[in-house]
């Protein structure tokens, strides 16, 4: 009896049922994987070739610099000598005054917000996220030194665990209805910065305690028996050799923890941000004012100009031109994050 | 914290000298002490947020209860609800007059397109079916003219009464002021306050007149129920089969309208103006309100219902898309990609979670909703049921960028599910001699099958308490989604609870009803996230295979 040879045809012929389901199923998977990745990226350069039509410019300075530097008008269009005319209000006005005879009966479209920039907006995101990541930096670091380096299991500890997870499920619009309701209303902040900061603040507050102690616990046990042995007390121990280790890591999470607050409008509807007001935030009397007064915001104004004005030539500059540096400036900022993580893994593997 | 053994003995050892604790500078605390419940007090800062938020939420709801229990109260006391009685027959009449004016457009459509017949013949071939339409039409007039009367009664004593309300809360705000302002203000706020002059209204007797048509609805109730029987049997017919089979339903249609009739007869009959409105009719309202409609002249309803069902369609229409797409990636990612795959999607995906919520709602107006629009009118495509869309914005524009929105929570998470299954599974199962894909799906994602599902449940809470792009994309339209469309139903524009908030917030009187029931259907969104996430804890926990 002959034992069965094992050929090369064997080996490698046609495939088996298996094998080929196997393959198949294999590109499906990496079909679907592959589909999201699309779909996001066609929403990047959507975004990207539209608004960046508006932001970049052929010629020199190369950068829009009006529409980053200006507030938003209205925009005027009508018709002058068979053509249209667009223009921002200020200027239409100056116009009107001077060419009256031209301007008598004519037929002038207006359109609002179109016209002008968008840096009150981008002044006010900026204050409003500086502030928010300030306040929920301290809370949360410090919370996060307590759960892993104080903490014993206790009734305490659980209720507290149990509360940062529930708080980080709730949704934007419910710190922005708890906003409206304590700060603005109960404590009679007002529509104001620091309504915001608050209500931001603890939104992110348990992402920030949860990557935070994350990188604490990363630190390893030797560093801080080490300390405690040679009679460092437990405050010296967390301040020389822990927190230090640990601080790239605290970094990161709450460079992503920006990219999610800069990026939320629900709680800042009510809370913070006004639709349109002519001061800068700086311009105000007394310091107190500062604080206690509402900004325009960049997603705010996204919400406002795609929602409340229609969709047409004139108003799709200032649509897609806010999206475009909103979108970019997180996304940027997210990046940053992401990078720096994947860095800080390398780099530091105990 | 470090414990003293008790210092009882005369002499206590060099240890417990050592390791007793010094007493403290600060109200008999030392330093570390002192640094601990700093620390812990921060912490705590996270249980305060979530009572205040709590808290807060449900204060502003609670007064919706009684504020709502005045509202139906006044609907009842103005005899609004009588009315609204009286309406149901007239409305439902109109329902069966249209039904009938729609079969005979589509005959006359079919007589002069399809038998190519002109429209002076068809129109004639149509005579006895008009004349049987034209006669049920006018059956309804009696009640018709019967419900104006009423209509007009009502409305003028509820806006009287409103009129009233108004004054009465004024006089109380002034009358508050007086308690706080100094002598010679409160003299004149309390004049002021007693020169209003406010109606008191009897709506016992007010609502007399209404009550005393009663008869002449009996009447007319009658006449109609022997019309409509006459009418019944004067059936007309057409010569299309199908148009036949259409029409030969009517008489069904009509049996049924005159059982409403009847039954609402007898609501009217057995109507009680006196009956009070109970603290769980006020709940139910709200909680089993099939209407949501704000600063009416007519009544005002706040009830979920709507809003919930949108929520619902969207959040379920998301994650049927984000599931399989996530849970393929997560798969893909974790178990067959290769090395440089990984370490490009990893972050690539938990970069898309990073897009701005309002952009992706921008992106949804500006283009995905008229593409969608476009698709939907190739006519290779009319098959489908609802396309082509009848409008640009609607449940399945959000449900699209929701999924989008879904797709790295449920991947992250649904990724470390995966990854945490020991290796020695999948060893052992690659060892017998199992294929990968035998081991992915009958080893590693059974096992992994608790995080999954933890991962999907975080998902739906994800998407349900999204906002800027439901308010941006979903059409916002305040509508039980139409499910006798069939599967057109997902074409519709709808509105949801987190867009209600987000839309009317900006816009209410504080403290008032409206303001109230934003705040009750903040509540049940709050209660939706707190249960989702319970649920997903408590899956994980106790599902979690142990790692051995």
């Amino acid at each position: 009896m002959r034992a069965p040879t094992i050929t090369t045809s064997k080996l490698f012929g046609r495939p088996t049922w298996a094998q080929r389901a196997e393959q198949g199923v294999l590109w499906l998977l990496r079909l679907c994987t592959y589909f999201v990745l699309v779909c996001a990226a066609f929403i990047f350069f959507d975004i990207g070739w539209k608004g960046g039509a508006v932001i970049f410019k052929t010629s020199a300075p190369f950068i829009n610099v009006p529409f980053l530097t200006e507030a938003p008008e209205t925009l005027n269009v009508f018709m002058r000598d068979g053509q249209k005319v667009t223009m921002g209000d200020r200027a239409f006005r100056e116009y009107k005054a001077t060419h009256e005879a031209l301007m008598k009966g004519a037929k002038v479209e207006t359109y609002v917000y179109s016209a002008g920039g968008i840096f009150p907006n981008i002044v006010g995101t900026v204050l409003l996220v500086a502030g928010a990541i300030f306040i929920a930096l301290v809370l949360g670091v410090l919370s996060a030194i307590y759960l892993s380096e104080y903490a014993t299991d206790g009734t305490f500890i659980r209720f507290l665990r149990l509360s940062i997870v529930n708080l980080a499920g709730v949704p934007s619009i419910v710190y922005g209805l708890f906003g409206f309701g304590f700060f603005v209303i109960a404590l009679d902040f007002g529509v104001s910065l620091i309504a915001g900061w608050l209500t931001m603040a603890f939104m992110v507050l348990p992402i920030i305690i949860t990557a935070s102690e994350e990188a604490l616990k990363a630190v390893p046990k030797g560093y801080r028996e080490g300390s405690l042995a040679l009679g460092a007390t437990k405050f010296q121990t967390i301040m020389s050799n822990v927190l230090p280790y640990a601080l790239p890591g605290i970094l990161t999470s709450s460079v992503l923890s920006i990219a999610r607050v800069a990026g939320e409008t629900a709680p800042i509807m009510f809370t913070a941000a006004f639709v349109m007001r002519d001061e800068l935030p700086w311009q105000v009397q007394k310091w107190t004012d500062f604080i206690f007064q509402g900004v325009m915001a960049l997603p705010y104004h996204i919400y406002v100009v795609a929602s409340k004005i229609p969709q047409n030539e004139y108003t799709r500059d200032v649509q897609y031109g806010t999206a475009f540096v909103f979108l970019f400036t997180v996304a940027a900022i997210a990046m940053t994050a992401i990078l720096l993580r994947q860095h800080l893994r390398k780099k530091y593997q105990w | 914290m470090r414990t003293a053994p008790s210092s009882s003995g005369p002499r206590p050892s060099t240890s417990a000298a050592l390791l007793r604790p010094r007493s403290g500078w600060f109200f008999g605390l030392s330093g570390d002490r002192l640094i601990k419940l700093i620390f812990q007090g921060n912490a705590a800062v996270s249980i305060i947020v979530l009572g205040l938020i709590t808290f807060t939420i449900f204060r502003d709801a609670w007064g919706f209860i009684p504020m709502n229990r005045r509202n139906l109260d006044t609907y009842r006391q103005a005899g609004l609800e009588f009315t609204d009685l009286m309406r149901l027959p007239v409305t439902a009449h109109s329902t069966l007059v249209r039904y009938l004016s729609t079969l005979r457009q589509e005959e006359l459509v079919r007589l002069t397109q399809g038998l190519g017949g002109s429209g002076a013949s068809a129109n004639q071939q149509l005579a006895a079916y008009d004349a049987f339409a034209e006669h049920f039409a006018e059956t309804i007039l009696a009640h018709e003219a019967l419900l104006a009367t009423m209509t007009e009664l009502c409305s003028s004593l509820k806006e009287r009464s409103m009129v009233a309300e108004d004054l009465r809360q004024a006089k109380q705000t002034l009358l508050d002021g007086m308690r706080t302002a100094p002598l010679a203000r409160a003299a004149s706020l309390k004049q002021a306050a007693e020169a209003m002059q406010i109606e008191v209204i009897d709506f016992k007797a007010e609502v007399a007149p209404l009550l005393a048509l009663r008869p002449a609805i009996v009447a007319a109730n009658a006449a109609l129920v022997t019309e409509l029987q006459q009418l019944s049997a004067r059936l007309p017919s057409f010569s299309d089969a199908a148009a036949q089979a259409r029409l030969a339903k009517f008489p069904g249609f009509l049996t049924q309208y005159l059982a409403e009739l009847a039954s609402t007869a007898e609501q009217m009959a057995a109507w009680d103006q006196a009956k009070p409105v109970g603290v769980f009719e006020s709940l139910n309202a709200f909680a089993f309100g099939r209407e949501w409609i704000t600063a009416s002249f007519w009544q005002d309803w706040y009830g979920i219902i709507p809003l919930l069902t949108g929520s619902l369609l969207i959040a379920f229409m998301a994650l049927l898309i984000a599931i399989p797409l996530g849970l393929a990636a997560a798969m893909y990612v974790n178990q067959l990609a290769g090395p440089i795959e990984q370490r490009i999607i990893k972050p690539y995906i938990e970069f898309i979670s990073a897009i701005p919520s309002v952009v992706l709602g921008f992106f949804g107006i500006a283009m995905l909703g008229e593409t969608l629009r476009r698709v939907s009118q190739m006519p290779a495509l009319q098959w489908v049921p609802g396309f082509p869309m009848a409008e640009r914005l609607n449940a399945t524009t959000a449900a699209c960028l929701l999924a989008l929105m879904a797709i790295p929570t449920i991947f992250s998470l649904a990724e470390d599910a995966i990854n945490n299954v020991p290796r020695a599974f999948k060893e052992a199962s690659l060892a017998l001699g199992a294929t990968r894909l035998q081991t992915m799906i009958r080893i590693t994602v059974p096992a992994a099958l608790s995080g999954i599902m933890a991962a999907i449940l975080l998902g739906f809470g994800r998407v349900v308490g999204e906002t800027m792009v439901v308010l941006l994309c979903a059409g916002n339209r305040i509508e039980i989604p139409n499910v006798g469309a069939g599967l057109g139903v997902i074409f519709q524009p709808v509105h949801t609870m987190t867009g209600i908030i987000a839309q009317e917030m900006g816009e209410v009187v504080r403290a008032s009803i409206h303001y109230r029931a934003l705040f009750m259907v903040g509540v049940v969104l709050f209660l939706v996230s707190l249960l989702v996430n319970w649920l997903a804890q408590k899956i994980v926990r106790r599902y979690r295979i142990s790692i051995g």
